[in-house]
């Protein structure tokens, strides 16, 4: 016996509560409320599927006008643009916890790999933005050296964006059947009616032997992996080819990053809205607990404090600098007609974010996140409507030749969108959102199989006079 | 009236804790005794009251400081020489950002230490009742109150079953 | 951390402690050494004062050589100090227990470096005060505060103050346990001043844990914008060709943090050859830091990219040209091929293999590559740029950088070793009570037949607070 505690070396065991029973009842509890379709979910589905039929007569409306005033374009594009830094950033909030062991990630990581499915809804989008783009014929400065390079085709960029926003949504997909997987099986063996057929058909045989586990860890870490560069590059494709060639004299090199930096705010903010409704409306309360908020708040906080340093990084090398081409797209962006609207933006997506999560109470609740989520969504999209507006109506004044843009060429007003434009912007967002409710109808919103593994790992335990939390980490 | 400290340590975390539930038994209260350990423990380990601090307003003080002096600093110099350097403006917003920043920043953190350090209650110039073996694993109960009080703190102490003995200290 | 040595308090008083209240034999030969270089570098410097900075291979139009680019090589060492210490912290990392108080360290110690050599390069460095502050009302002289020069001072002296801060603070709890355990009374007495009367009571370690968070949380932000700074004193320039890029703040940092968490990766593999300390850094230690290091790299790498691909995408023929020169013209071209070959290619393919992260010579050595790539990346940003010979620039000329300068250069990375020392002789390297709290927090879970290790977490469970509401 060692009296000295100086001495004393303790490892102690804890016990976890792994029972078969408390794992049945997790799964259980969990079925339980994805079983459960309520009326207001219809209601709320019906509405939302309206607004889609809307979105897609807007779209038929937008394609009959033709390509050839690109300046109407903007709105369009910035749709597109938004969906891409929304839906298809969300899974990032499943990816990056994943690979670094978080448990916190747990109950709201399928919910962001859910929206991969909304991804589905940009590739419509995308399709007549290949004609809409121009090819670089027209001599447009490019990043492909056409025309300097031997071998360049024309249609360079219409090639490389297409394959990678492609290479995107499939990336999605896989990642999103891949975690999926041992929840289908659920749903084969405890399932009913439609969901046990499909669960069957999507488990492809899923027992859950070891190798099975190993396998669909090891690809979901692989498949990760690549979404997320698949992700920077796309984000890449998008901010130089349908924004930034468009601007004579635009050449920031860190917009590319920017522009990824603002997907994954607005994909954690995503995410954060999404696991609201989960909780306040989805019968999720149990599961989706205040760590999420927090966990998710704290990323939230950091990125938005990002956002500031991308956008100051980019603006002081311009404003000092005082080349003029460069003062010309401080004006076209900042300091002219979108001047009102860039200030709105800076507030709701830097200003509010960042002094309100900075205090532990509202990183530590559930309202508070969830109405920044909303203020750095409704920026987001202004975001995207300032840049890609602005961009468009310059790519349609014809100067593409010209190497850098004038002070007299920047347009003094803002490009007001038509009906079409309004059409499309409220029927693909709430398309969005029915591909998501739809699909918690055959996939469980909350992960099962995480939530069950989580079982394994943590412990509340008595701590001499206190409770106190003990976490695993398997890897 | 003069006040004492005394210290009874302990070899196990739970002995410490029936200390001071004994120590609550015989009338002494929160604030008269203290846990002195060589590690930080999770709160609550040995039935202690949480402690309370105001650090958060510290450094929100000391950024509004540090912001205030700043833009005085920045603000100040250019209106009191004011030559148009770069073709910039006189009051350069973004050039005095940047210091404006660095200003608050600085603020919070000096501000932040002199809190960290105040709400610790340091510096103490007397020790009072202390062991070095604390350093070394032991868990102190210490009780500070009235030379008349010593004997009941001593008694509690000990019936938790102290290791070694009593160690006594001026205040 | 599945690889885990649980040790008593005891134990680890005696093994981190060993540095400090013994002296090891390899020591003192080491300091004398270190010391004779940086005395060297500082008879140098005043050699250059007295005769100007003529001696030095600096002319028109190169006019900052290798002084500039080894004050951002050490602004960036410098932080990942603060970097390592303050996201690992924050996201409650485990590893990092052992490391943290060693990279911020190194970040005072390499901010001091930093300093050095633009403070030498003026020449007379007292004038910098002109420049800085606005105090010589009767003169009247004033500095300029929309030069990039006023924001460098004011962001690096940010940095050392909450850098240097923080190390005090988190150094608090160490030096009780020295004042507890030194045997000299004036030893003893000067640790007992510096304690300032710490006891270790739950409101002083509630205090230190909030101060491991709160100022991590406010030194990361800064710790950006120092860089960001450091990055615009180069690129709110539109004269010289290669500078003029909004990409290079988030480049400079993330160069920064590249060379920096490599060279918390040497100094990792250096205390566990000088101190013994392989009880408490484990392969697994290596391992964690080579992985981050594989995604900083190539981060790192496509922000280069993108550096370069911007640069041709301006159509600029004096930019194009600067960038034959950088990469292909002699001597320029060599230097390139290496730096790309040893901050890259080498190291983050080796890292791939498991064996490699977990080996302390192998990951000493690729760090020490990285190092050597990254000092000449900024050696290639500073001074190709200014030798370009473009239609405005009136004297053309080359540069080679003299004795006096490379003596000085040298004397920084002595300067750094020497400091590192000379702290590891009176203050422990390796946070005590951090690696204490570590061990009590300590948990297994036992899963079948596996063990998992576990730790209690800091902190009430947020279910706690849900009750509350």
């Amino acid at each position: 016996m060692v009296n000295d505690p100086g001495d004393r070396v303790l490892e102690p065991y804890v016990e976890t509560d792994n029972s078969v029973e408390t794992r049945k009842a997790v799964s259980d509890g969990l079925l339980g409320i994805h079983n459960i379709t309520s009326n207001r979910f219809w209601q709320f589905a019906a509405l939302f599927g309206i607004m889609f039929i809307f979105g897609i007569v807007g779209f038929v409306w937008k394609l009959s006008s033709g390509f050839d005033d690109k300046s109407t374009w903007g709105y369009y594009v910035a749709v597109f643009a938004f969906l891409m830094t929304t839906s298809s950033a969300a899974p990032m909030v499943a990816i990056a916890p994943r690979i670094a062991n978080s448990h916190w990630r747990r109950p709201i990581s399928r919910a962001a790999e859910i929206w991969t499915l909304a991804g589905c809804l940009n590739l419509i989008l995308y399709i007549p933005l290949i004609w809409l783009l121009p090819s670089l014929e027209n001599g447009r400065r490019s990043l492909w050296f056409y025309g300097q390079q031997e071998g360049v085709p024309a249609y360079s960029p219409h090639i490389w964006a297409t394959l990678a926003i492609v290479g995107l949504v499939l990336l999605g997909l896989s990642l999103l059947w891949l975690s999926t997987l041992p929840d289908f099986a659920v749903l084969r063996d405890q399932g009913e009616g439609w969901k046990k057929k499909w669960g069957g058909k999507l488990a492809l045989g899923w027992r859950g032997t070891s190798a099975q586990w190993n396998w669909q860890h090891h690809r979901m870490g692989v498949v990760g992996a690549f979404y997320f560069m698949m992700l920077v590059f796309v984000h890449f494709f998008i901010s130089v080819e349908f924004l930034m060639v468009h601007v004579p004299g635009w050449i920031d090199s860190l917009y590319p990053i920017t522009h990824a930096h603002n997907a994954l705010q607005a994909g954690v903010a995503t995410v954060m809205l999404t696991m609201f409704f989960l909780r306040q409306f989805g019968g999720y309360k149990d599961y989706i607990g205040l760590d999420q908020f927090w966990g998710l708040g704290k990323l939230l906080l950091a990125l938005s404090l990002l956002w500031f340093w991308f956008w100051f990084s980019s603006f002081n090398v311009f404003w000092y600098g005082g080349k003029p081409s460069e003062q010309a797209v401080l004006e076209l962006f900042v300091k002219g007609p979108y001047l009102y609207l860039f200030i709105t933006i800076f507030i709701l997506v830097f200003i509010l974010p960042w002094f309100t999560m900075i205090w532990n109470p509202v990183r530590r609740s559930v309202w508070g996140p969830a109405i920044l989520a909303t203020s750095v969504l409704i920026g987001t999209l202004l975001d995207r409507i300032r840049l890609y507006v602005a961009s468009w109506d310059v790519a349609g004044r014809s100067m593409a030749k010209e190497l850098e843009m004038k002070m007299q060429d920047v347009p003094t007003k803002i490009q007001t969108p038509g009906y079409e434009d309004i059409f499309i912007m409220v029927g693909f967002i709430a398309g969005s959102i029915l591909i998501f409710m739809l699909a918690t109808r055959l996939i469980p919103a909350v992960n099962l199989w995480e939530q069950k593994e989580m079982l394994l790992y943590k412990a509340e335990i008595q701590f001499h006079r206190t409770k106190v939390t003990v976490m695993g980490k398997p890897r | 009236m003069a006040k004492r400290s005394v210290l009874g340590l302990y070899s196990e975390e739970d002995s410490a804790a029936d200390a001071l539930d004994n120590l609550r038994e015989a009338g002494f209260e929160e604030g008269e005794y203290e846990i002195l350990t060589g590690v930080p423990y999770p709160e609550g380990t040995f039935g202690e009251a949480e402690p309370e601090h105001k650090l958060y307003r510290w450094p929100l003080i000391g950024a509004a400081c540090g912001f205030t002096i700043a833009l005085l600093i920045t603000a100040g110099t250019e209106l009191a020489y004011p030559l148009i350097t770069g073709g910039k403006p006189i009051l350069s917003i973004p050039a005095m950002a940047i210091i404006m920043y660095e200003g608050s920043m600085l603020g919070a953190i000096i501000f932040t230490i002199i809190g960290i350090i105040f709400e610790s209650r340091l510096p103490r110039i007397f020790m009072g009742a202390y062991s070095e073996k604390i350093t070394e694993g032991h868990i102190g109960v210490t009780v500070t109150t009235e030379e008349t009080r010593t004997d009941i703190a001593e008694t509690a102490l000990n019936k938790a079953g102290t290791d070694g003995e009593i160690i006594r200290g001026w205040e | 951390m599945q690889e885990h040595t649980q040790l008593s308090h005891k134990q680890i008083n005696e093994d981190l402690l060993k540095g400090v209240l013994t002296v090891p034999k390899w020591w003192l030969p080491a300091v004398s050494f270190l010391g004779l270089v940086v005395l060297t570098g500082l008879g140098a410097f005043f050699f250059m004062m007295y005769h100007g900075l003529g001696v030095t291979g600096l002319n028109r139009p190169v006019m900052w050589g290798v002084f500039i680019a080894n004050f951002v090589f050490w602004i960036g060492i410098s932080h990942a100090g603060i970097m390592i210490s303050a996201i690992l912290r924050l996201t409650q990392a485990e590893w990092r227990r052992p490391i943290t108080r060693a990279a911020e360290v190194m970040t005072v110690f390499s901010l001091i470096a930093a300093l050095h050599t633009p403070l030498m390069h003026v020449g007379r460095p007292w004038r910098v005060l002109y420049w800085i502050f606005p105090y010589d009302f009767s003169r009247g002289i004033w500095p300029n505060i929309r030069s990039p020069f006023v924001w460098d001072p004011s962001a690096v002296g940010t940095y050392l103050i909450a850098s240097s801060l923080f190390v005090f603070v988190c150094l608090l709890p160490d030096i009780a346990i020295l004042r507890d355990r030194a045997k000299k009374p004036i030893v003893k007495k000067i640790y007992a001043q510096m304690a300032l009367g710490f006891r270790g009571t739950p409101r002083q370690w509630k205090l230190q844990i909030l101060a491991g968070i709160l100022l991590s949380a406010l030194v990361l932000p800064v710790f950006v914008s120092v860089h960001s700074i450091v990055s615009w004193d180069f690129a709110v320039l539109i004269g010289v060709e290669g500078w003029h890029s909004t990409i290079f703040a988030p480049y400079f940092i993330i160069g920064a943090i590249h060379s920096g968490v490599s060279a918390v990766a040497m100094l990792m593999a250096l205390s566990v050859w000088l101190y013994g300390l392989d009880k408490y850094i484990k392969p697994d230690h290596f391992d964690a830091i080579a992985r981050l290091l594989i995604v900083v790299a190539t981060t790192w790498f496509f922000f280069f990219f993108l550096e370069w691909v911007y640069a041709l995408y301006t159509l600029a023929p004096p930019e194009i040209a600067l960038r034959e020169l950088q990469a292909f013209q002699w001597p320029y071209g060599p230097l390139f091929a290496i730096f790309i070959i040893t901050s890259f290619v080498i190291p983050v393919p080796l890292w791939l293999f498991k064996r490699v992260r977990r080996s302390v010579v192998w990951m000493f050595w690729t760090t020490v590559l990285v190092n050597i790539g990254m000092w000449l990346e900024r050696f290639l940003i500073v001074i190709p740029g200014l030798i370009r010979r473009t239609h405005m620039t009136f004297d053309w000329g080359t540069y080679h950088p003299s004795i006096v300068e490379i003596l000085i250069v040298v004397e920084t990375f002595a300067f750094v070793c020497l400091g590192m020392l000379l702290f590891a002789k009176v203050l422990p390297l390796v946070p005590l009570f951090d690696v204490k709290e570590g061990m009590v927090n300590r948990r297994l879970i036992k899963v079948g037949r596996r063990v998992i290790p576990a730790t209690i977490r800091e902190g009430l469970p947020h279910h706690y607070y849900e009750k509350k509401q």
